[in-house]
């Protein structure tokens, strides 16, 4: 009788300590997962930024054709990849799911790789009309054949380039958050 | 560098107030301005109120009732757990979905806007609708709009109505029509099934053929759907009935006896020097009231000119509360009023042609001596005869609405007419040669039922607007007649009070899902132009008669030969607007420029037209008002439901009456010495008996409200509206009374008893009392010219702060009290713009209301006929702000631009700031009202603003977001920021004007100009918080030498405000 109150009570305290141990560990994992630098996803077709901007030389505007105007940049329409794949390498696999999401008239789920808290707003347009280069937040884009996030979009990381005096970047915090 | 400086230099005069029991305790600043009687009486419980920092709090709760508050709080903390164990999974995978073909018009993330109209039988404004990838988000005034640049409470509340769950999503077969005798029945499938379209139309059409065809619809303003139900009438040889949700028949009634012709003649505000209005609400529930509300405020702007308001009032009114001179009278003595000042301009100052008319003078004699008989004082009676005389054609004589459809409202239309054509009114502040373009059918709802009865109906089409069984006292001789129909057919968006007696429920687009146009006054054209798809399965109310012409091949040819309804409203603007406004321009061309402007025509422009002749034979049938016992009915709309089109609408409920600041709720106005005579204290359930019958409702204590008037409200007590609006308050339609044909509403003998029930009533105008310390600042007019800054008594500010240094923009606003009128678009307009919950009547009463923006309602004087001042307080963003300095977290501070941001994420919900805060503008979170807004109303939310989650402070930012949009604007465009192109959405939806926001750092800007008038002042400007708001001094044109007699605070005078000044 003593002996299975022990047993329970030891049970008891077996189980507090993984759950407790499983919190903990939990909470600590989310300080290195929060920020996603390096994330990679797999995408529902195999799209290359290499091929497409290192080799064949297009530019970033020609698809993301409204990042100097929108505070997101844009992923083209299917119309846009069209523009170029009526034509070219129509015989691949890839391709082919393009062509046939296109001509039914359905779009591509891509799976978003720069992702930002609800309550952050930046602004696209705010930082290509000042001249920053793409490659400032999203890295060597022209040499990934897979795209992964380059930076860790923290807000240290964005203040850190506000505060340097020759961007005169603005430094209120109702510029991102409101 | 006194802070208490000279709030109790003065004493205090005792006023007897009747209900304020004996020896009232003795009152700390200045009391001549009060929010309600309990603060006029010095209630204690008020004073408990009025000092703790927030009415609850959920420990707090728990000590009523037992052992609830901690169960409660192990609940919370039981989620909150959870949610910290589910926060360590890794972050949900989001997708992006790109268009398959991008339209060339979408920018992603960005606005685009489009020009519509809005209009609900009242109003018709022109709006921009601004949409985000196709998503209808946030209406807003178009500011070059010919008739007002601003959007009614009602305008911006109607994208809500668009993402209404409860809409109808296909078109509905009532199997069983609804049995009369089980109202209160669920319907369930076995009553109410989807149908198809087309089996409902052949069905229809079948029948259709048939003859015997009604169609009864609301008044339209819009020219092309007019044409639509003629060209239908036409092809099916329809009877059409007219059934406006704001009636206007005694208006019409009154014109045709008058004049001859029964259109609704435009009143100019804006030409009018002194406006007399008798129960008519120009500025909230009666008429254009946006455009009457921007030419009001053009009146009054600068006050060196400024025209007078007088308003003879049954119950307390926007307009009332605008004017300034009120009189309160009964509704029985409204023709007293009318007719006593046409008696005294032509037979004794014989005024007018008029004058040597022996049969007027007749006419007018019973009316002799009005001033007595009103109780109004006769110098001030005189005075206003002697103006009213004195101003040729610049006066304009105002009735109308609900209070005045009384037995006698067709004869007072009569005799504001006669007043009007006396004055030389006619023609000129009373435009008949452009009248509004709102049009109804001659015949109405009881010729309808007569014609069912006599069994010459087959066929009964209804228009979604018009709700008979609710809303009319008709409504159960309308149930019983549609039992005798064929085949009721229905275009509600619902199954309505009336829908669910029809076989068919056929739901017509809302307005921003189909093309329209309309016409608010004769000339002006505005085109209806959709911003998304129709979200679900329904059809516009044209195109279903074109359909069913179509289907049976009847009728003109645009008729049946236009496909839809746009191809019908192109080839109808082509061939009858097109002629006569576009000026020779190519068909193409004038459409795409009045797509682009919102509007082609004019409104106002032209020269007074002649006066028409006054048919003196008219005045014969205006008799003295026959007297009445006891007490009198007034029956009048809200400002926020007007023709009650949006009572399923959330925001409008949540929207504080102007005046009385209740809301989520109906109840009777009564006078405090009415309540000290019955007994009655507020929220006590009384039962209201006209004749035969009656209905319950709770009191509430009006100030200004005339002893022997009862008012209550219409278009509450829906019972199938929606989730949100059933069962809100209560019907006043039993209490209305049929004569005739025409429905008498008001001035009806009512008697009033206690039912020994009570409700607690839902008003934050004890919320935020600011204790009396200068807060409102007013001056007569005459005190004005003699000094701009009069009564505007400057305190000496010491800081022990530094000071921030500004060096790009500025941003500061102005809100002139002088032309706010307190109609609440602004409200309404910041909770669309920043996704504002609503709270519901429950922690309304627990004073956790969320809006950003509010109106303070300040009544002054005595409780008998107090005058009100409205005043709007959102976040002053000062420069000391004293929320900045306590914030543990750092979740507000200041920017380089002057604004106190909030950082929602950082905030931990302390509340310190709130605690510190001198204007009480912030406002906490209590719960996640985010997570429980129902599918689609979140499509609604503006994804430029954070929706915040519980336990986050929130408060207005100036729109930051707006400012930010506009700055980077000017950037893509490589030009400076203009004045004018940030703006906040409170200052873009006033129809008055009222609010100027712009950059103080530029001393051209509007707001660096309005700063330095020397009526300019800030809130509490002694503390030392430096706020960037200033508001401009009200201005009483009321004839008046002090505003206060006996000085003080407020009435100071100049010598002592310099002598304050220290150097």
């Amino acid at each position: 009788m003593q002996r299975r109150v022990i047993q329970r009570s030891l049970r008891g305290a077996l189980f507090a300590l993984i759950a407790g141990s499983c919190f903990l560990a939990g909470c600590k994992f989310q300080f290195g997962v929060g920020y996603n630098q390096g994330y990679q996803p797999d995408q529902p077709i195999a799209f290359s930024h290499e091929l497409h901007v290192s080799q064949n030389q297009i530019q970033c505007q020609y698809c993301h054709s409204q990042v100097e105007r929108s505070n997101h940049s844009n992923i083209p329409a299917l119309s846009t990849c069209m523009n170029c794949h009526m034509v070219v390498k129509t015989d691949s696999p890839e391709i082919q799911k393009l062509r046939e999401a296109y001509d039914a008239g359905r779009s591509i789920e891509w799976t978003k790789v720069h992702m930002l808290p609800e309550h952050v707003k930046f602004s696209h347009m705010a930082h290509v009309q000042k001249g920053v280069d793409c490659k400032t937040c999203h890295g060597e884009i022209e040499k990934m054949a897979k795209v992964y996030q380059y930076s860790d979009l923290s807000m240290g990381w964005c203040v850190n380039c506000h505060r340097e005096p020759e961007n005169k970047a603005p430094l209120n915090c109702s510029t991102c958050h409101h | 560098m006194s802070f208490d400086h000279s709030h109790h230099d003065h004493t205090e005069k005792k006023s007897p107030l009747p209900s304020a029991g004996p020896a009232s305790p003795e009152r700390a600043g200045d009391t001549r301005y009060w929010n309600s009687l309990e603060q006029w009486g010095q209630d204690p419980e008020f004073q408990k109120l009025a000092e703790a920092e927030f009415q609850s709090s959920p420990l707090r709760e728990g000590a009523s009732e037992e052992g609830w508050a901690r169960r409660e709080f192990l609940k919370l903390m039981g989620a909150s757990l959870a949610l910290s164990a589910s926060g360590c999974i890794r972050r949900p995978v989001q997708k992006i979905v790109p268009y398959n073909k991008q339209p060339e018009e979408v920018v992603l993330g960005q606005a685009s806007y489009y020009s519509s109209v809005y209009s609900d039988g009242l109003d018709v404004s022109g709006v921009l609708i601004r949409t985000r990838e196709g998503r209808p988000l946030m209406v807003e005034g178009n500011k070059k709009f010919p008739t007002g640049h601003g959007v009614s409470a009602r305008g911006h509340a109607h994208i809500l109505s668009l993402y209404d769950p409860d809409r109808a999503r296909t078109p509905l077969h009532n199997l069983q029509r609804m049995d009369k005798n089980d109202v209160s029945k669920n319907r369930t499938n076995r009553d109410t099934i989807a149908a198809k379209w087309d089996a409902a139309d052949d069905a229809i059409v079948k029948q259709l053929n048939e003859g015997g065809v009604a169609l009864l619809i609301p008044g339209f303003s819009s020219p092309t759907t007019n044409a639509v139900i003629g060209d239908f009438a036409q092809a099916f040889g329809a009877k059409i009935y007219g059934d406006e949700s704001i009636p206007h028949d005694s208006l019409r009634a009154g014109q045709e006896a008058a004049y001859g012709g029964r259109q609704i003649p435009n009143l100019r505000v804006d030409r009018a020097k002194m406006i007399v209005s008798v129960d008519g609400d120009f500025l909230g529930t009666f008429h254009a009231t946006n455009a009457a509300s921007k030419q009001f405020a053009d009146g009054r702007r600068d006050p060196k000119t400024m025209n007078r308001l007088v308003a003879f009032e049954s119950t307390y009114s926007l307009t009332g509360a605008n004017a300034d001179i009120r009189v309160r009278i009964k509704p029985s003595q409204q023709l007293d009023v009318v007719m006593g000042l046409a008696h005294d301009l032509v037979v004794a100052r014989r005024v007018s042609s008029f004058a040597g008319n022996a049969d007027v003078a007749a006419r007018l004699r019973p009316f002799a001596g009005a001033a007595a008989k009103l109780g109004v004082e006769q110098a001030l009676w005189d005075r206003l005869v002697e103006d009213l005389a004195k101003l040729d054609g610049e006066s304009l004589i105002v009735a109308g609405g609900s209070a005045t459809e009384t037995a006698d409202g067709v004869s007072l239309q009569i005799a504001v007419n006669f007043l009007n054509s006396v004055l030389g009114n006619d023609g000129k502040t009373v435009d008949h040669a452009r009248p509004l373009g709102l049009q109804s059918p001659d015949l109405g709802l009881a010729d309808l039922i007569a014609d069912i009865n006599a069994g010459n109906v087959k066929t009964l089409i209804l228009h979604g607007e018009c709700n008979p069984v609710y809303a009319s006292p008709l409504g159960a001789g309308f149930v019983e007649a549609m039992k005798k129909v064929k085949l009721v057919v229905s275009t509600a968006d619902r199954n309505d009070e009336t829908s669910i007696y029809a076989d068919y429920v056929l739901p017509d687009n809302h307005v921003m899902e189909a093309w329209n146009d309309a016409q608010p006054v004769q000339g002006l054209f505005v085109l209806q132009q959709p911003t998304i798809r129709p979200m679900y399965d329904t059809r516009s109310f044209q195109l279903t008669l074109m359909s069913w012409a179509y289907l049976a091949e009847k009728g003109p040819k645009r008729l049946t030969e236009n496909e839809t309804y746009y191809d019908y409203l192109r080839a109808y603007w082509r061939s009858e607007i097109a002629p006569k406004v576009a000026g020779g321009k190519a068909f193409d061309d004038f459409w795409d420029e009045t797509l682009q402007n919102g509007f082609a025509g004019t409104a106002l422009e032209g020269a007074p037209s002649a006066p028409r002749a006054f048919r003196v034979n008219a005045l014969a049938q205006v008799k003295p008002s026959a007297p009445v016992e006891g007490y009198q009915l007034v029956l009048y709309p809200t400002s926020m439901f007007a023709g009650g089109t949006l009572t399923n609408v959330s925001w409008l409920h949540e929207l504080p009456d102007p005046v009385t600041k209740i809301c989520w709720d109906n109840y009777v106005s009564v006078s405090l010495k009415t309540a000290d005579k019955e007994k009655l204290k507020e929220g006590d359930i009384v039962e209201l008996k006209v004749g035969d019958r009656s209905v319950k409702v709770p009191v509430h204590i009006q100030p200004g409200q005339h002893d022997e008037a009862l008012a209550l409200a219409i278009g509450y007590g829906r019972s199938r509206t929606g989730q949100v609006g059933n069962g809100i308050g209560v019907s006043a339609v039993p209490l209305m009374r049929v004569d005739g044909k025409r429905v008498i509403a008001s001035g009806q003998a009512v008697s009033l008893k206690k039912t020994g029930k009570h409700v607690n009533l839902a008003s934050v105008q004890s919320h935020h009392t600011m204790e009396g310390r200068k807060i409102v600042v007013e001056a007569t007019l005459k005190e004005y010219l003699k000094n701009e800054g009069a009564n505007n008594h400057q305190h000496h500010v010491w800081s022990m702060w530094s000071g921030h240094q500004y060096n790009g923009h500025k941003w500061a606003m102005v809100v002139d009290l002088n032309t706010c009128n307190g109609c609440g678009s602004c409200q309404v307009a910041c909770q669309s713009e920043n996704n504002i919950p609503v709270v519901g009547k429950r922690y309304i009463l627990e004073g956790r209301e969320m809006h950003w923006l509010r109106i303070d309602r300040y009544y002054v004087g005595s409780p008998e006929n107090p005058e009100v001042v409205f005043q709007p307080v959102m976040c002053q963003q000062c420069d000391n702000a004293p929320c900045e300095t306590v914030c543990p977290v750092l979740a507000t501070v200041h920017s380089s631009e002057g604004l106190n941001d909030m950082v929602y994420n950082r905030c931990v919900g302390t509340r310190y700031c709130s605690n510190n805060c001198p204007y009480k503008v912030r406002r906490f979170n209590w719960f996640n009202y985010a997570k429980n807004i129902q599918k689609p109303l979140h499509l609604a939310l503006n994804p430029d603003v954070t929706v915040r989650a519980r336990g986050v402070m929130e408060k207005c930012t100036f729109c930051v977001h707006r400012i930010k949009e506009a700055k980077l604007q000017a950037k893509l465009e490589k030009r400076d920021l203009r004045d004018g192109d940030a703006t906040t959405a409170c200052e873009a939806s006033c129809a008055a004007g009222a609010i100027v926001f712009g950059d103080l750092n530029d001393p051209n800007s509007r707001v660096a100009k309005a700063y330095k008038q020397q009526r300019a002042y800030a809130l509490l400007e002694e503390f030392g918080a430096a706020p960037s708001v200033r508001y401009l001094t009200k201005i009483r044109n009321n004839g008046q030498d002090q505003r206060f007699q006996d000085g003080g605070h407020h009435g100071q005078s100049t010598t002592s405000k310099h002598e304050d000044k220290h150097s």
